[in-house]
């Protein structure tokens, strides 16, 4: 059958629709009506607001007191804040320590549930995703308490072992550990997941013809099972890497004693949190929105320097 | 049946970019193309036992905790059977406060947003899939490009807005921005073009029907089992949300399930177990959906029906 | 008691979490009114009824019942949840969403802030007179009046202090156990942070939960100045101020401090299990008390502050200028705010008066509390908050404490170098100041 139907974005595709070329005006227009609540729903609740977050972290804005303009000021401040610069290095620390062990487990789990013999794989795989379904507040409750200093689960293992309790929420390297270790258990079966759903498309006979060969299965995964997930690896680092610019709940609910700051050093406040406590917390809406135009150009940045990877990565391949 | 609409483009960035999402139409599990073949071993079986328990654990041990009360959790050595006081504890949990009406605004909202997202996703993805308009690609690439931006850095104008809606503290502050996604429109499109023959369509046009006709009658009916899996992703995803409904809810008689676990944890006290029961009440839907539907939501993510 | 310490002050209070109070209020009587104040999705539509937001802790749901009952027909819609902080957000979000309960409860760290824009709320001086806040302790309603004079709110309770401690671990440790002895062991923070030591050194166990609550908190609500001057400038690096700071870190020094956050899950779970043996208690912690350790009835006692006086926290009611029921939520005010009501609701729900003359009454005077030994629990309290003198607080007097009190924190639970963290805190301070 012909199943040319994916027209690449950016060319004339007009010759591939089951449209008539003589229609109603009424059909001329359905296809906008089709299309429209999205757009709509996305100028109201996206765009305009993406826009006018430029617009308000030029003022001094108190929601229920004055705004005044004051042009440059906020980013100036933010320049100079360094709870700022504090909430960018605990989002970063705690992206790559929840990113990088995720897709290397994945990576294995992936291979290993591959096997076209395995018996229960519907179990195997269901079972992964249960955590995607728990919600993070849920998450955050439960690992809270069983990385507890005194009282949790993990620390009485410790202790048994003859070592000291490990205070996690309190110490940075302990807090961010504690939220990356919450932010891989709710995504590494997902994560594996799709990269299974990849590895499938991998011819089998590649890996038939190394197994003549005489290679081994690690020598298989890195010379073929790695550089055919090399697409679908990239995309999960994009996507956890615009999941963990977003990261809040997780420090919101650890410390339910310290408020929006997670913790008494700001030790795990990450920067969509840092934006909360401005706009929400002491209602300062210029300043929290400026936190909001430093996570757009972050992010901006960031997918540059991907694109420019991916690109150089690919001209080599 | 189709066969992959591309194959794996290693040159193109683009093409790369939507990484999984191209891999679309066949169900993965009847085909064992990329399978390994070759025995299994007991490590492997190992391994794969680690990681379900892994999984499972916390859950367990949150039910643990609820059904034995607050003082279960400060025990030491810890408590790894679950008690009997489920129902006290849960009776607790229902008394400080309204979490019936939390659970069920939080299933009107992730209902809400399910059907919205299968329906109007599918709609969208088929004008993209299959008609032609001016301007379509342009859109298109709109759409792409719209994904790339995490809602949560512009959360203070929206919040301006909902109050100049009068939707403050009011659940269609949730419902309605959540009705449509970018990518289930994306994932739509993708799997209406792979699934749905042109010829097919054609057919109907020439015997005079409307573009919805073809929707409603042909093109929706073929796609519905892919705009379930979306919907019940869209669920999950509505049903778990943190940071927007704490922003926009106030009174806890709109508050959704996630909200009010919250709203347990911050008295005087913070009462463990009572925040375990709540957890766990609030988890308790989902693993019975997912009891019900983990199979399709399994599949549908190895078919790229994710949301990042 | 009183020692020569500096004259007292008014109620500074914790931002953050302070003012939660005890399951046990949230949770009492929850029959009918419950059911009625949480679930009724039905917006009030009698003339004298209205709707309500407060935060949990302070035994709200006991005033809306009664003055209900005694007013058959009218309808509260009371939402009684979370902490003073979040009540204190949710009021702020709806002001500048337009949507505004009838009436509002705000924590006494909460207020200067709404001050600063009086418009948003009513002045009970319309509704009450000029004289409306004469029933009330000067430096209590001084807080809620703003410089051009209006009152916006009035107020509901002060949380005098006390030390309640454990009479079983007291003794195991041979310690003296009777209050007056026990009070007698401490008559400044010195000897306080000296008697844990011998507590500690006796069992090897911690002998207070922490020092940033339990030591600097404490001793910040006793100064005569705090972090404003007079004239409404900056004062928060002044000698008190250090001092109360130095104490806390004397007591980490000395090894006392079992490290746990007050109002976290460990420190909830502590309470019962004699994690420490004393924690120092405004009027309004009582209850939590209670309700995490039923079965130390008894264990605990309740001894005098170390110098003697001091207030931490106090709440206000205050009713939002947008509100459409201003006439029915000053009516309940009126009412539920009365002398007689706050000595009746002493009595229920253990919240120290706001109304002096109810001090020598009686059911205040003479009351005792037979969970902690039949402790004179009224007289204690209302020592400790008659003498306040108070000192001026500004707009970010809540936040600075969070600030310093938090780089306390850093030493006591992230291990901290302690020689750093006063310019620590001073630098935080500097920030946040900035930036409000």
């Amino acid at each position: 059958m012909s199943a040319t139907l994916t027209p690449q974005a950016g060319r004339a595709t007009r010759g591939t629709t089951a449209t008539k070329p003589v229609e109603s005006r009424w059909e001329r227009l359905a296809p906008y009506g089709y299309v429209a609540p999205f757009y709509l729903l996305f100028a109201v609740f996206g765009l305009f607001p993406l826009v006018f977050t430029f617009v308000v972290a030029l003022f001094d804005w108190n929601p229920i007191g004055d705004r005044t303009f004051v042009g440059l000021d906020n980013f100036v401040r933010l320049g100079e804040d360094p709870r700022f610069w504090n909430a960018l290095r605990n989002t970063f620390s705690i992206w790559i320590l929840s990113t990088v062990p995720q897709l290397v487990i994945a990576l294995v789990l992936a291979q290993v549930l591959n096997k076209a013999r395995l018996r229960f794989a519907s179990f195997w795989r269901m079972s992964m995703l249960v955590p995607y379904i728990t919600s993070v507040a849920a998450t955050t409750i439960v690992f809270a308490q069983l990385f507890d200093r005194d009282y949790g689960l993990l620390n009485f293992f410790i202790g048994l072992l003859g070592f000291e309790h490990v205070d996690f929420k309190n110490t940075v390297l302990g807090s961010h550990v504690l939220i990356a270790v919450m932010v891989t258990w709710r995504w590494f079966g997902y994560t594996t997941l799709l990269y299974l759903a990849s590895l499938q498309a991998v011819p089998r006979d590649l890996y038939e013809a190394a197994s003549v060969d005489g290679a081994g299965e690690v020598k298989q995964f890195f010379n073929i099972t790695l550089p055919s997930l090399r697409p679908v690896i990239i995309f999960t680092v994009i996507t956890s890497t615009i999941g963990g610019l977003q990261i809040f709940t997780e420090p919101l609910l650890l410390q339910p004693t310290s408020g929006t700051t997670c913790g008494a050093e700001r030790q795990c406040q990450t920067l969509s949190l840092f934006q909360f406590e401005q706009g929400f917390g002491v209602f300062n809406f210029g300043y929290g929105s400026a936190i909001g135009v430093a996570l757009f150009a972050i992010i901006v940045v960031v997918a540059l320097i991907n694109y420019l990877l991916s690109s150089r990565v690919g001209r080599r391949a | 049946m189709a066969q992959l609409v591309d194959a794996p483009d290693r040159s193109s960035a683009a093409g790369r970019s939507k990484g999984p999402g191209r891999r679309r139409e066949p169900r993965l599990d009847r085909v064992p193309r990329g399978r390994q073949v070759g025995r299994v071993r007991w490590y492997t079986y190992a391994v794969l036992t680690l990681a379900v328990l892994a999984c499972l654990f916390p859950l367990y041990w949150m039910f643990v905790v609820a059904s034995a009360g607050t003082e279960a959790a400060a025990e030491m050595p810890p408590r790894v059977v679950p008690g009997g006081r489920l129902l006290v504890v849960t009776q607790l949990v229902f008394d400080t406060i309204p979490f019936l009406r939390s659970l069920f605004n939080s299933l009107v909202v992730a209902g809400l947003i399910a059907v919205g997202q299968a329906f109007l996703c599918a709609l969208a993805g088929f004008a993209f899939a299959k008609l032609a308009f001016k301007g379509r690609d342009a859109l298109f690439l709109l759409l792409v490009l719209t994904m790339t931006v995490p809602a949560s850095l512009s959360v203070i104008p929206q919040y301006m807005i909902i109050a100049q809606l009068g939707w403050v503290d009011s659940l269609q502050a949730l419902v309605v921005p959540g009705l449509v996604s970018a990518f289930g429109i994306f994932w739509m499109r993708q799997h209406i073009s792979a699934t749905i023959d042109d010829q097919l369509l054609q057919a109907a046009r020439v015997d005079g029907a409307s573009s919805w006709q073809i929707f409603s009658k042909i093109a929706f009916p073929i796609v519905r089992p892919a705009a379930f899996v979306l919907g019940l992703l869209g669920f999950v995803n509505a049903w778990n949300d943190f940071l927007w409904p704490f922003i926009v809810l106030k009174s806890p008689e709109v508050y959704t399930a996630q909200i009010a676990i919250k709203a347990l944890q911050s008295n005087l006290t913070v009462d463990l177990g009572l925040a375990m029961a709540g957890s766990f009440l609030v988890t308790v839907p989902l693993l019975v959906l997912f009891a019900f539907f983990g199979r399709q939501m399994v599949s549908g993510i190895m078919d790229g029906a994710f949301k990042g | 008691m009183r020692t020569t310490a500096p004259p007292l002050a008014h109620s500074p209070g914790r931002r953050a979490p302070s003012r939660r109070q005890v399951l046990s209020y949230a949770l009492a009587g929850l029959g009918a009114a419950a059911a009625t104040s949480a679930c009724s999705p039905s917006a009030p539509t009698g003339p004298r009824d209205f709707t309500f937001w407060s935060f949990t802790g302070i035994g709200q749901k006991a005033d809306v019942e009664r003055y209900m009952s005694a007013n058959p027909g009218v309808t509260i819609k009371l939402t009684e949840v979370g902490s003073s902080q979040e009540t204190a957000q949710a009021l702020t979000t709806a002001i500048a969403g337009g949507k505004v309960p009838d009436l509002a409860l705000v924590q006494a760290a909460d207020l200067p802030k709404f001050a600063l824009s009086p418009d948003n709320f009513v002045d009970y001086r319309r509704l009450g007179g000029d004289d409306v806040g004469a029933p009330y302790l000067d430096w209590v309603i001084a807080q809620a009046t703003t410089r051009g004079g209006q009152v916006i709110g009035i107020p509901t309770d002060v949380g005098g202090l006390a030390v309640a401690y454990r009479k079983d671990l007291f003794a195991a440790a041979g310690l003296p156990t009777d209050r007056d002895e026990v009070s007698a062991l401490w008559p400044d923070w010195p000897s306080f942070i000296e008697t844990g030591r011998r507590y500690t050194e006796a069992t090897g166990n911690a002998f207070v939960d922490n020092a940033a609550t339990s030591v600097f908190y404490q001793a910040l609500g006793q100064v005569s100045e705090q972090f404003y001057d007079a004239d409404g400038g900056y004062a928060y690096t002044n000698p008190q101020v250090r001092q109360a700071f130095d104490w806390s870190l004397d007591a980490l020094a000395a090894g006392i401090s079992a490290r746990v956050d007050s109002f976290g899950s460990a420190w909830n779970a502590g309470i019962g299990r004699g994690a420490f043996a004393v924690t120092c208690s405004p009027s309004w912690m009582l209850g939590t008390i209670k309700s995490q350790a039923p079965d130390l009835e008894g264990q605990w006692d309740l001894a005098t502050i170390p110098n003697g006086i001091g207030n931490w926290g106090g709440s206000y009611l205050a009713i939002p200028a947008a509100a459409e029921r201003k006439e029915a939520a000053w009516e309940y005010v009126r009412s539920v705010q009365s002398p007689a009501s706050q000595l009746q609701h002493f009595v229920d729900a253990g919240s120290l008066p706001t109304t002096p003359e109810n001090y020598s009454e009686p059911e205040l005077a003479d009351f005792t509390d037979p969970y902690f030994s039949n402790a004179p629990t009224g007289a204690i309290f209302t020592k400790a908050v008659l003498d306040i003198t108070p000192f001026p607080v500004g707009r970010y007097t809540a936040e600075i404490g969070t600030e310093l009190q938090n780089a306390i924190k850093a030493v006591e639970l992230s291990a901290a170098d302690p020689a750093q963290a006063w310019a620590k805190g001073v630098r935080n301070v500097e920030i946040v100041v900035g930036d409000l």
